[in-house]
This record gives C-alpha cells, structure tokens and sequence, in this order.
C-alpha cells in the first residue's frame, strides 16, 4: 500500500517479472522503428495487410507475407494521458495517444506529437515515423502533414 | 436447456477494503447469499470462481476462496475475463446447470485491487494489449475509453458536460447505497473541472479502484421447488460478444460490437425488444462507456445517448432506469464482482427489495451489461421474475 491506513498491514515479498520476448519473426518491424521507419505485413496469397504485423495468416493459414512500409493516415482519435502507468513515470510530457487509418486500410496506434491535443482534429491527415526514446524503448510518432 | 433461477445473493462493502484479505471479504459476500437463499454448502454441487487476480500475491487464488468460503470439492472452475469475470462465472454456473450436469452452483466474484500502488494498477490494467499497444504508449484503461470518448464526440457532438451528467446519476445513486464505494452526491460543474486523467476524461468520468466481492447462487427449477423458493429470478437470457484484442482492428470508436452481439443474442433468446426493460444495470467503468451502452443496448439510437442522459430518461421515472446502485461510478469496480454485483443489484430490484432506490416494476425484465476490457468481452444477461 502507497497510502497509510488504520488498519495494520504487512508486505510481502517482492517479485520482479521483466521478460524476454521473442521476435525473430518480427525483426523487420522492430528493426525498421530503429530506422524510423514502420512496416505492416501483406499475404502474399490472399493480399490482406496486418497491422500490427504478424508473419501467420489466419486468413488461407498460410506463413508467407511480405513487408510494405507505412506513410500516413488519416487520425481516428486521440487522448492525451495525464495518468502514467508504472514504466512510463519518467515521461515528463503528457503523451497522446492517437489512432491513425492508412491507406492500406490498417490503424496504426502512435503518440501525436507537435500539435496541442485542442488544436488536434478527428481526420488529420498525419505522416506515420518512429523513433527511440531515451530509455532505449521505440516509439511511432504521428506529426500533422 | 433446463430453466436456471437465481435463488440467493450476496455482496460485501466495496472500497478501499485495506481491512481484510480477499478471501475474507469473498466470505462476506457467501455469507449472505447462503443466508439468502436459506441453504448451505452442502446444497451447492459447483463453484465458479472469477477473480482477474493479477493484482493479487496469489497467483491461484481460486481453491483457496472456495476452501476459505467452505466449498471445497466444489470445484472450483476458475474464470477469468477481464472486468466481465463477474458474468463469464455466472455463464460458467449458468451452464453447468442448464445443461443437466449439476442442479445448483455458486458464481463468487472477488477482487482486491487496492493493495499495490495506482501506477502499478494502471500498468497492469493497461496491459490489455502488451506488445503493439502498451510497451509503446503506456497506455492505460482510461486511456483506452479515452479514444472512443473523442471519437463519439467528433462524430455525434457528444459533450463533456453530458458524460458529466452521467457520473452526477450514478453518484446520486451511490449517495443511497451502503455498500457503494463513494456514497457522496456530486455536482456537474465540480465533474467538469476535476483533475484531467486522460483528456477528454476526468477524474469524475473514471471509476474507482475498488476491492469487493458479490455471489450469487443459482439453482435448476427443481432445486427451486425442493428448497420451496419463494422469489426466484429467472436468468432468461445470457448472450455473449467479443472483438479484436488489438484496439486498432477495430471498426470504429463509437460503439462497442461485443456489446451489440451480446444484447441482440439475448433480446432473441428472451424474446423481448430494448423496450420492454425496465431496469438496467450497465458497464460504466467510464462514463462514456455507459453513454455508449445506452445506444448499444438499443435505448436509444446510436448518436443519441448524450440525449437521453440530458433529458433525464435514465434515472429512476425516467424511460429506462440505469445503474440505480451508484454503477461502476460510484459503487465501484472491483473487476471480477461486478458481473456478479450487478445480478445481485437486479435480484433484488426484482423482489422489489431496492428500498429508496427501488424501480417501480410491471413487466419485471431487467438487463445486465458486464463488458470486459474495451470490448472484447461482453455479456448480457436478461432477468425476469
């Protein structure tokens, strides 16, 4: 508990859980951010995109797409984010959030970034880009076109 | 399918219970639904136990509810879905019985969310969709009801000030309910200017972190005969919905699909229209969340929830009554009780046993709507007495 109480307490042991996720299937991706770049996946037998990106198409349960790049898109929604989780406190910012629609008929999720979250309008048209961040972890950031 | 009648309920005090462990307050709650129904242990065959648990130090909470509670060999089947734990434990139960397999069962929902700190919740509430969606944007549950406020808004002119009203109703209510979490009327204006949490909600939009438990118990209508039950509540309808777990597959941010699935599959199944309801207990973890259930539900039409809130039509005398126990809102969210909750708050509009927040009845069809995460989960379960 972070708050004192009335009632008595004890803690309890501490438990750490940091995991080491596997993505050999999805290093493009995660290599592209680094670029600044991000990718979805396309069948390349039924045509149908993914995003986010997966290698397995539960369409025709076939394995086999290819990788095409993600430009910009048109906003869907956003919030800003006032209430930081765990992990996320050493933000100073208040990230928003937002959803994008491309082209390619897929949503990408990526922080908005160089307008106010009042002057942000559902419909923008905003270019699609990823970055690091300080603390090493990548990020996709949206900017108005 | 045989006839399943809900026979007994219980729910403990919901808050910041930093008083007792959960299997103790999960005593409480099966306490009272024994006492309830008028039966014992011996009298129920299973147990389904829903706690979403993974703000808890056990990580297999279930057999040591039911051993705490006195239902071991009971079971227990544990259930998990999200904030719709409470509802997937009741289908569980439901299920069990109306399929022949067992003639009664327990349907505990537990949770205890208060004992690590807001940031830790929230880390562990947003991971709803770890790897596209939180390891990137620390995204949060607030956040999440967040973009579909905005998007609602944007297509339908939506205002802050009507998902306001919302929680100023549902804390009216609470103000009248013992055991709801906060129990203090607020205004519009103090809703409209509380603390931003994830624009455009506010504090006063999002529900609290509640730790609680509620039961119900459900019997066969033999069992209901044997036991000489004098108001059972009939469990008419349980429909079911979900949709994607990636919030950006979505089709839009305006309504939830699972919700509209599951209400139409149980307006089917009870053969019955939106109209005929006359009290609703409803998933308003947010605020825009119950706005969008009034028009997923069929209250309303779809764009025209904003409406129904400014013109009243969802407090008691109004057309269709909602969360007259405080909601989410104000009674709090313990996660896995609320299903539950919300069938015990029905149970007892039914039986006209709601005191000063009692709805005057004539065809006696209630609704509950239990939606885990953002949608992708839903249930719906029609009530009749």
């Amino acid at each position: 508990m972070s708050k004192t109480s009335e009632y008595p307490s004890m803690k309890s042991r501490t438990l750490t859980l940091t995991h080491n996720i596997p993505i050999s299937k999805t290093k493009i991706y995660w290599e592209g951010l680094k670029e600044g770049k991000v990718y979805a996946t396309k069948c390349k037998k039924c045509g149908k995109v993914y995003y986010p990106p997966q290698v397995d198409c539960p369409n025709c349960i076939t394995s086999d797409v290819e990788w095409i790049q993600l430009f910009e898109g048109n906003l869907e929604t956003f919030t800003q984010a006032y209430l930081k989780p765990q992990g996320f406190s050493h933000y100073e910012h208040n990230y928003i959030v937002a959803i994008a629609k491309t082209a390619e008929d897929v949503k990408v999720m990526g922080w908005l970034e160089d307008v106010d979250v009042k002057a942000a309008k559902v419909g923008m048209v905003v270019k699609i880009a990823a970055k690091m961040m300080p603390d090493g972890f990548p990020a996709i950031i949206f900017k108005p076109k | 399918m045989r006839r399943v009648a809900v026979i007994g309920g219980g729910n403990s005090k919901f808050g910041v219970r930093s008083d007792a462990t959960f299997p103790e307050i999960a005593f409480e709650a099966v306490k009272e639904a024994l006492e309830d129904a008028g039966i014992t242990q011996k009298d129920v065959e299973l147990s389904a136990v829903g706690t979403v648990g993974s703000r808890l130090y056990e990580m297999y909470p279930a057999p040591l509810i039911n051993e705490y509670t006195g239902f071991t060999s009971k079971g227990p089947i544990r259930v998990e879905a999200a904030c719709a734990t409470g509802s997937a434990a009741v289908f569980t139960a439901y299920n069990a019985i109306a399929s022949g397999y067992v003639d009664t069962a327990i349907a505990i929902g537990v949770e205890k969310m208060s004992e690590v700190d807001t940031a830790t919740s929230t880390a562990v509430g947003g991971r709803g969709c770890y790897l596209w969606e939180f390891h990137m944007f620390g995204t949060s549950f607030a956040c999440y009801y967040a973009l579909f406020a905005t998007a609602h808004m944007a297509k339908y002119g939506t205002t802050e000030e009507q998902l306001a009203k919302i929680a100023v109703k549902n804390h009216y209510y609470g103000a009248r309910n013992p055991k709801a979490h906060f129990q203090k009327e607020i205004t519009t204006e103090a809703a409209l200017t509380s603390k931003v949490i994830c624009w455009p909600l506010k504090i006063y939009d999002c529900c609290p972190i509640s730790d609680g438990a509620a039961v119900v118990i459900l019997a066969s209508e033999e069992k209901v005969k044997e036991f000489k039950v004098q108001d059972p509540v009939w469990l008419e309808a349980i429909g079911f919905g979900s949709d994607t777990g990636n919030l950006a597959r979505r089709e839009d941010y305006t309504s939830l699909r699972s919700a509209r699935m599951a209400s139409e599959m149980a307006y089917k199944m009870a053969k019955v229209a939106p109209s005929d309801i006359e009290v609703a207990m409803v998933h308003d973890c947010f605020t825009i969340a119950e706005l969008m259930a009034y028009e997923d539900l069929g209250f309303c039409r779809r764009g025209e929830g904003g409406r129904l809130i400014d013109e009243g039509q969802t407090w008691i005398g109004g057309k269709i009554p909602v969360n007259i126990d405080g909601g989410l809102k104000a009674k709090g969210h313990p996660l896995a009780a609320t299903g539950c909750s919300m069938i015990y708050e029905l149970t007892k509009q039914l039986r006209n046993e709601a005191g000063n927040r009692q709805v005057p009845l004539k065809r006696y069809l209630a609704l509950a709507h239990n939606v885990g995460m953002t949608g992708q989960y839903c249930y719906a379960t029609i009530l009749r007495r």
